[in-house]
Order: C-alpha cells, then sequence, then structure tokens
C-alpha cells in the first residue's frame, strides 16, 4: 500500500525544499488562486449557497450516522443489478481483490481514471506485481505516471507541472516532439491514450459517490475518460471511500451541485456518469461484471467520535486552493496521496498521530478551509483537537509538554507573570541563542521587551 | 461616566505597551472609563492552540479571576479576543464574559477619529481569527478611514500573514515565506494590524528585510502612521 505514514521531520524538509522553487511557487499561486477565485464566483452564482451548503452537511451526516446499513443498502441494490461487491477491510485487502478479478480474466492492461483512493492503496504497484500494467487515462495522472511521481492535489494532480515539462514526457512516450502548446498536449496525449481504452482488459476508476438506495456509482470528469474506462472494457472495478456514499438520487444532486462549483468552479463537470451494475442483456454497451471494492482502511475509527465529520468530506479540494500553507508548500509534503488541510486531518486518522505528528501542526490555523468547505467540516477545529490529542497520547515530545507546564505554573498567578517576564527581560540579549527565540530570529527581529504595559499605568 | 476593562493581552504588555497605552487613549478619547485589573495575565492561547489544554486551563483562570462580568472587557488583539469569548469559558468551565475586540468596541461606541492619517497610505491586514471567528472586518477600515488614511487594496487580504502562534516556529520557513507574501501584497503602504501576533510577526520579518511599516490599529489611529 501507499506509504501514509508521515514522520516528524518530512514535512518541513519536503516543504523547504519546495519553497525555493520559483517555477513551483508560481504554479501553485497561479493554480489555486484561479481555482478559488473560480469556487467564490460560482458559489456566489448559487443562489441559497448557504442552505444547500447546511443541507449538504445534513445528508453526509444521514450517511454516516448509518454507515453500515447504507453499505448494506448499497451491496444489495447493486447485487441485485448483477454487480459484485467486496468489502475491503485493509488497502492490501482492497489491492489483492482487484489483483484476482484481474488474474481472473487473464486480464494484462488496466485501464485507469482518477482515484485518490486508488492512490491510497497503492493499486498501480499491487497490478504490475501480478503482471498487469496500469495506464493512468487522467491527463493529469497519465503526465505524473510518466514521470513516476504522485499527484499533490486531490482535483488537479500535475498542477506544479509546466506545459515545457509535460511536453518533454509526451514526446518521450511519442517518439515526436509535441510543442508545449495546451491543443497540442491534448492531442498527444488523446492519440496515446486511445489504445490504452480500446485495449485494456480491465477499467478501474473510482467514485464520487454511491447511491445507497439504487446501487449505483458516480463520476463526475471532464476529461471523459471516466465513462471510457467503465464501459469500454469487458470489466469496470470502482474503489470507493466507504463513506462516500448518499442515501438517494435526490441526496446525489445536492452534492453535485456543490461538488463541480466547489473544486473548480464549474456548474457541473462535463461528464457525469452514474452506472448501476453491468450490461444488462440486450443492452448493446458496458462491461461484462461490474466489481465495487469498498474500502474501509481505517475509516471505520472515525465512525464514533469527534472526527467523524471529516467522514462527510466530498473530496473537491477547496480547503487545499484557500490554504495559505498547501499554497507555498504544495502537496508532496504532506504525502503521496492526500494534502492541504483535508490531509493534515485525514492522514493522522487513518494512520495514527504518531505516525503522522507533525501534520496537526502544518496549519497556521487561519480557518479559511472551514470557511472554503461545501460540506461544512470544521476542518481547523479538527487540526486543533488533533493537537489536543497529540499531547493527550504522548506524542507530542516531553521537552515541550515540560515547558507549557512551566510556563502555565509561572502564568498562572500575577506574581509568577511578574516575575518570569522580568527574568526574560534581563536574559533578553541571549533569548536570539536558545529555543524557538533562536528559530524566530533566523529570519526575524525579536521584540524587544521594555517597560510593561502595567508597569508604566 | 461608563467603564470598561482593558485586557492588555501578554503579548500587548510585554512586546508592544505603545500599542496599549493608544488603546487606552482611544477608550478614554470615546468617553470610557478604563479600568485595568492588576491580575490579568493571558488568555491562554499559545497552549490552547498548541493542544496542551491543561497548561491552557491554568493560565485561562488568571483571566476569569482578574476579569468581572460587570463591564465589557475590551482587548486590542482580534485573536485573544477569539479565545477569550470563544473558547475559554467552556476549557474553563464558566459563564463567558462579555469580550470585544477594539475596534468593533469603538465602532459600537460611536467613536469619530480624530485626522491623523490624512493622505497616508495604509494597508490594512485582516487576522484570521478576528476576520473568520469574530467576522471584524468592516470596522478596523471604518475607523482607519475616519481617520484620513487612504486604504489602498491587500494583494489576497484574505491569506494567514503566517504566524499562527507556535505554527512560526514550528514551521519557520513556511511562515517565513507566508510573510513575505504579505509584505509584498501591501504595494508599500504600511500594513495596519489589530492583532499583536502578527504585527510581532511582520514587523519583526520586515525590520529584517527592510519591508514597509507595521503597525497596531490603536497606534495608528491614536497616533497616525508614519510616511
Amino acid at each position: 500500500m501507499a506509504d501514509l505514514a508521515q514522520p516528524a521531520p518530512r514535512f518541513r524538509e519536503i516543504a523547504s525544499g519546495k519553497l525555493g522553487d520559483a517555477r513551483i511557487q508560481g504554479a501553485l499561486d497561479e493554480a489555486t488562486d484561479r481555482l478559488m477565485t473560480n469556487r467564490i464566483a460560482a458559489w456566489a452564482g448559487l443562489p441559497g449557497v448557504e442552505e444547500l451548503r447546511q443541507r449538504a452537511h445534513e445528508i453526509r451526516m444521514e450517511v454516516i450516522d448509518d454507515l453500515d446499513g447504507h453499505v448494506a443498502r448499497f451491496t444489495d441494490a447493486l447485487e441485485d443489478r448483477g454487480g459484485h461487491v467486496y468489502f475491503a477491510r485493509t488497502a492490501d485487502e482492497a489491492s489483492a481483490y482487484i489483483a484476482d478479478v484481474c488474474r481472473k480474466r487473464g486480464a494484462k492492461l488496466a485501464a485507469k481514471s482518477k482515484s485518490m483512493a486508488s492512490e491510497e492503496i497503492g493499486l498501480n504497484a499491487a497490478l504490475e506485481a501480478v503482471g498487469v500494467t496500469p495506464v493512468e487515462t487522467d491527463l493529469g495522472e497519465y503526465i505524473l505516471q510518466l514521470a513516476g511521481e504522485h499527484p499533490v492535489h486531490i482535483v488537479a494532480p500535475a498542477i506544479e507541472k509546466t506545459a515545457g515539462q509535460v511536453a518533454e514526457l509526451l514526446s518521450a512516450v511519442g517518439g515526436k516532439w509535441v510543442p508545449p502548446e495546451l491543443e497540442a498536449l491534448t492531442n498527444a496525449a488523446r492519440t496515446q491514450l486511445r489504445e490504452t481504452f480500446l485495449e485494456a482488459d480491465v477499467g478501474i476508476t473510482g467514485a464520487n459517490f454511491g447511491v445507497s438506495e439504487t446501487g449505483s456509482v458516480c463520476l463526475v470528469t471532464n476529461e471523459g475518460n471516466a465513462r471510457l474506462v467503465s464501459s469500454l472494457p469487458p470489466v469496470h472495478v470502482a474503489i470507493m471511500g466507504m463513506e462516500r456514499l448518499v442515501p438517494t438520487t435526490v441526496d446525489l444532486a445536492v452534492l453535485l451541485k456543490l461538488l463541480a462549483r466547489s473544486g473548480t468552479g464549474q456548474k457541473i463537470t462535463v461528464y457525469t456518469t452514474l452506472l448501476t451494475g453491468p450490461r444488462r442483456p440486450g443492452e448493446t454497451d458496458g462491461p461484462e461484471e461490474q466489481h465495487v471494492v469498498i474500502l474501509d482502511n481505517g475509516r471505520t475509527k472515525l465512525l464514533r467520535g469527534r472526527y467523524r465529520e471529516m467522514l462527510a468530506c466530498i473530496r473537491c479540494g477547496a480547503c487545499l486552493n484557500v490554504c495559505p500553507v498547501y499554497r507555498k508548500t504544495g502537496g508532496a509534503a504532506y504525502s503521496d496521496v492526500y494534502s492541504g488541510p483535508m490531509g493534515a486531518v485525514l492522514l493522522p486518522l487513518l494512520v495514527g498521530l504518531e505516525q503522522a505528528p507533525s501534520l496537526p501542526h502544518a496549519s497556521s490555523l487561519c480557518g479559511a478551509c472551514t470557511a472554503a468547505c461545501p460540506v461544512k467540516i470544521p476542518l481547523h477545529e479538527l487540526l486543533l483537537d488533533l493537537r489536543r490529542d497529540l499531547v493527550a497520547e504522548h506524542v507530542a515530545p516531553w521537552w515541550e509538554r515540560l515547558g507549557f507546564t512551566l510556563w502555565s505554573l509561572a502564568w498562572s498567578r500575577p506574581l509568577g507573570y511578574r516575575l518570569s517576564t522580568a527574568l526574560a527581560r534581563l536574559g533578553q540579549p541571549l533569548a536570539g541563542l536558545l529555543g524557538p527565540g533562536r528559530v524566530w530570529s533566523r529570519g526575524r527581529k525579536l521584540p524587544r521587551f521594555g517597560r510593561r504595559y502595567r508597569d508604566r499605568r | 461616566m461608563p467603564a470598561v476593562q482593558l485586557f492588555a493581552t501578554c503579548l500587548g504588555d510585554l512586546a508592544f505597551p505603545e500599542a496599549v497605552t493608544d488603546a487606552e487613549a482611544l477608550l478614554r478619547r470615546a468617553g470610557y472609563e478604563v479600568v485595568f485589573p492588576r491580575r490579568q495575565v493571558c488568555c491562554g492561547q499559545p497552549a490552547f492552540n498548541s493542544g496542551h489544554h491543561a497548561a491552557a486551563r491554568r493560565v485561562a483562570k488568571s483571566f476569569v479571576r482578574a476579569f468581572s462580568r460587570e463591564l465589557p472587557v475590551v482587548v486590542p488583539s482580534g485573536s485573544c479576543a477569539t479565545m477569550a469569548s470563544h473558547y475559554l469559558p467552556e476549557l474553563v468551565g464558566v459563564e463567558p464574559f462579555e469580550v470585544w475586540e477594539l475596534s468593533a468596541f469603538l465602532v459600537h461606541a460611536g467613536f469619530r477619529p480624530l485626522p491623523r492619517n490624512a493622505g497616508r497610505r495604509i494597508a490594512y491586514h485582516d487576522s484570521c481569527h478576528m476576520l473568520r471567528e469574530l467576522h471584524i472586518s468592516r470596522e478596523p477600515r471604518r475607523l482607519l478611514g475616519g481617520s484620513g488614511a487612504e486604504l489602498v487594496p491587500f494583494a489576497r487580504a484574505d491569506l494567514c500573514c503566517g504566524f499562527g502562534g507556535t505554527f512560526s516556529v514550528r514551521q519557520p520557513e513556511v511562515s517565513l515565506a507566508m510573510a513575505d507574501d504579505k509584505l509584498a501584497g501591501a504595494g508599500g503602504a504600511t500594513i495596519v494590524t489589530s492583532d499583536p501576533g502578527c504585527l510581532m510577526h511582520l514587523r519583526g520579518r520586515s525590520e529584517k528585510v527592510g519591508g514597509p511599516g507595521v503597525v497596531h490599529l490603536a497606534t495608528a489611529l491614536e497616533r497616525g502612521v508614519r510616511g
């Protein structure tokens, strides 16, 4: 599976590396600004957007309140339509099941459309290990696959790549030079991918939503690749996080109204596909076999308790686009899969705080994410709660705990405050040499402590 | 004469005593007697935002002991006002206090600023908690406009300056990069903020790299910005 564990210094090291790269900084700034501006305009054009966000929140929480029931209804409905449902408790179970589906069909080539869940389980590596070649067909993911890299944004996976870099990658595949212009690049990718669509033995997609009532999988794309991947190959496998269900198609409509607007600022994506089971007798297209892999991989731990709202996430990317930290660091600092505020909350919950101790602190707690979340997840408050858990679960280092304890003992009384700050004033010449003062003063002047306000009155 | 309690905040008391003195002067000009409860220390926010709730509670109790519920508490800091009003009562388990951020209180009191900033260009920086949790953004601008300043738009005014409490030393590189963007976004105008945290960070950075002046709102209104 993909390594979701993020050891402590990793975020800072990768983030620092990105800061000095003017090209990446420019690309991040341009892309996040554009996506954010588009979202704000799209929300402004949506009457009753606040009521809609509230409704969307309620729909998502209704599912989370009875997730087992929804999974069971979805499973029954899809099996009635001839589809197969597999509930994978872990990433490895999910990958093994999909590899097995491929093996049974003697598959050699799998066409994939964009799926963060497949990144989460490290599916490509698992497929390659059993002799199946996975080819990404989302343009951004295809570019990253050619580059041997991972997505840095859940909606716009290759935003750090320039047209020049894409042209180089595509030229190397086709064996002829592709100019770094949008139309030429798109045409080259289209030509290269067309054969994959036609020859693939298995098509693998994610699932933006599943509808419990009908057993349908909903896929949204702008490139139409999910539609080809799910209908041309004889077998279609969809991987869906277990929380991605909505009760009815009416509820689905509410969430679709918000998803594209929040992700890219579109009213609706170019393609919205609803698939309900494999091809039936008398139908002319669609796969012979359809499998939906429902992925737990740690989500059950979130179902009860403080962090359950995180399961409401619809992976629109709005929180990434407004995040002042993501805007500087890009996605790789957080993980190879999820990033930005939603990643900073979700990753420690999935893998355990001790496996990702720096992510709850990879935020200035500015709250822009919470304000931008279409389903009203209080992201910055969840980060604050994760920080509390870091301390409560003794993941925070001992010296940090000792420091805050001593500080609080001194500052719990005016006398202790006066004495400790008088001491600090005396020690001022040394402040830049020690601990936080030293880190602070590397790039900033330390404030000078003169006579306190209280002593001036 | 009506009275208010002034909460200087720890940063105000220690690092920006002039700004607190200016806040006090403004409140007097607005017609209020200013009471300074001597037992005040800090709202506990540094520990609270780092997840150290026991430590935060210990310090926050000093706030509860120092302040009365009989008079409004006015705070020259958006984030400390947020802590004291939104989080502290639940953390300590007490009834809420009547907490006001300074600019909101002054506008509410009908205060008319002196024309200290006629012809001066000011870029106002929204501090995050004040903007998104207290929803105060018009009041400081209105006051600055009333003082004669020309308010210039901040590029990406919504962006955090990168202070974020301990974030500034946990992720110093990202924090500084965010400060640099903020300083550049002011287009050469003097930056005014309502938060001692943003002030310490942005001024500390600006002095290091030779950027624009960064001034607390109270000082800008009471004494005017230079330039």
